[in-house]
């Protein structure tokens, strides 16, 4: 853990996850192009972003999904050991082992929900506690049931995925990751596969995370989430961020012209 | 038509039946242990771990299964050491033709199986194997666990025509003196001269087989698809048990 104790007045929480200077290039595009942030524990960080500034890149570099070329990721005060791959894709783990420890504390949740399709819903919950944080099998099916007792999916606990619907499935896909009791949870656009209809029902689970002090990022396009529920919006423009800052500065005196244009254009 | 010889010399049958299904059944068993690690390999990007593989799997299916079995039983079988090797008394059972024919389908069953699992695990969702990763799973983990079970559920109504083409095509291994189902036929058809009578009750019997065979993977298929079919029909089956075709 980082030493947080920065006198009696600001006091901040201890940072869960710091991502510094994450640069990220395919071929010759240039995604990122040096992207900082730090999540302190109970943040809520929402990244917007028009298609291709580079915001679901970003948070795939933060758990090595995507290799980045250069950049440092610290979680949990623990620094991720990169070395450069040996077939040029990029800075790689050098450790399996701590990367597989780290990813197992930074809980993914897809935009096309990715659950294992030959699992039942219980089974997609339960996996990874068990073979990943080897946990007693009971301990795991008990612990995955109350959570998804909580996202509203108990009763559906022994259908497979593909007899639910989109939202259902998020909600499954957010119980698998809750059921690693992350540090961190990435959201990668999780409501931009959904109909209209379902995007509430997901977005609410996700704010009943939020109001209980999880520590999350969320690339979103939903305007009205971030700016209810985020404690930092990040707008990011061509790799780069082009504005941050606390949901109600942003959106209400954006600095940046491009932010200024981007909110105009959605809220039409 | 009269039946009499074939009745009286049914345990020949039964003998033939049991051979026939040990060849097969071991050959599949020993097939597929080899084709998991083959088609992994066989996915490699790595030309030294895949060339091999596509190599092997190239000659089987490129040759006629009678070929391979005459190059094992003919051309290995014959040679100076082979023969010297099938002298010594622990190694006497080298002189049965059944493990040459039993050398030669394992590795047929084996090359066509690994081209089956080869194209189930190309067709794992990626999305499936990134989740697998992102929450911390090892490579090894990521097969064992997601993608190889995905794959089997994909692959098995092709490896149920494996399965089947390889019960048919065990019956050559009566041209190199086994007696399998089809070598019990023909010792009755030289002995009493009765084709119709000795190869209709063969060819019955084989049916058998296939029918049983083809019954085993519904029962698997109903167990293992269950996510992929609609919903009412799950329910349905467990309510009565009587599974409908799939």
């Amino acid at each position: 853990m980082a030493l947080a104790d920065t006198g009696p007045v600001a006091a901040a929480a201890p940072a869960a996850l710091e991502a510094e200077d994450v640069h990220k290039s395919f071929g010759n595009l240039e995604v990122l192009k040096g992207v900082s942030i730090t999540a302190r524990e109970g943040d809520v960080i929402a990244m917007l972003g028009s298609s291709g500034s580079g915001k679901s890149t970003f948070l795939r570099c933060v758990n090595l999904l995507e290799n980045p070329n250069a950049g440092r990721i610290t979680v949990g005060g623990e620094t991720l050991r990169l070395v450069p791959g040996k077939h040029g894709e990029g800075l790689v783990a050098e450790d399996a082992e701590q990367i597989r420890r780290i990813r197992a504390r930074l809980a993914m949740v897809f935009q096309s929900f990715n659950l294992w399709s030959h699992m039942t819903v219980l089974e997609n919950v339960i996996e990874a506690p068990i073979h990943v944080l080897k946990r007693p099998k009971a301990e795991a099916v008990s612990y995955g049931e109350e959570i998804l007792q909580r996202v509203g999916l108990y009763d559906r606990r022994d259908y497979y995925p593909a007899h639910l619907s989109g939202g259902q499935q998020q909600r499954v896909a957010i119980a698998r990751a809750l059921a690693m009791d992350p540090s961190v949870m990435l959201f990668d656009e999780p409501t931009s596969a959904l109909d209209p209809e379902l995007v509430g029902e997901v977005l609410r689970v996700i704010r009943s995370l939020a109001e209980e002090g999880r520590t999350m990022i969320v690339v979103t396009h939903e305007m009205g989430f971030a700016r209810e529920v985020s404690t930092e919006t990040i707008f990011l423009h061509q790799g780069r961020i082009e504005e941050a800052g606390p949901p109600q500065e942003v959106f209400n005196n954006p600095r940046s012209e491009r932010f200024r244009q981007f909110l105009e254009g959605t809220l039409k | 038509m009269d039946f009499t010889p074939v009745i009286d010399n049914f345990d020949l049958y039964l003998e033939g039946l049991w051979t026939t299904v040990r060849l097969v059944f071991f050959a599949l068993v020993f097939g597929f242990v080899l084709a998991v690690p083959f088609a992994i390999m066989r996915t490699s990007k790595n030309p030294a771990v895949n060339g091999p593989v596509w190599a092997f799997t190239y000659f089987f299916r490129g040759t006629p299964l009678l070929v391979q079995m005459f190059l094992v039983y003919y051309g290995l079988g014959q040679m100076q050491f082979m023969i010297e090797l099938s002298q010594q008394p622990a190694f006497e059972f080298l002189q049965d033709a059944y493990w040459y024919a039993l050398f030669a389908f394992t590795l047929n069953t084996a090359a066509y199986t690994t081209e089956i699992f080869r194209g189930a695990i190309l067709g794992t969702p990626y999305g499936e194997v990134e989740a697998a990763r992102a929450c911390g799973m090892s490579k090894v983990q990521i097969y064992r666990r997601v993608i190889l079970p995905s794959a089997f559920r994909r692959a098995l109504p092709a490896y149920s025509n494996e399965v089947i083409f390889m019960l048919h095509g065990s019956a050559i291994a009566s041209v190199i003196t086994i007696v399998d189902l089809l070598g019990a036929a023909r010792i009755i058809n030289s002995r009493y001269f009765t084709p119709y009578e000795a190869f209709i009750s063969v060819g019955v019997l084989y049916f058998c087989i296939t029918f049983a065979l083809i019954g085993g993977f519904k029962l698997l298929e109903n167990r293992w698809f269950a996510h992929l079919r609609p919903r009412e029909e799950t329910t349905a089956k467990r309510k009565t048990k009587v599974s409908q075709a799939a």
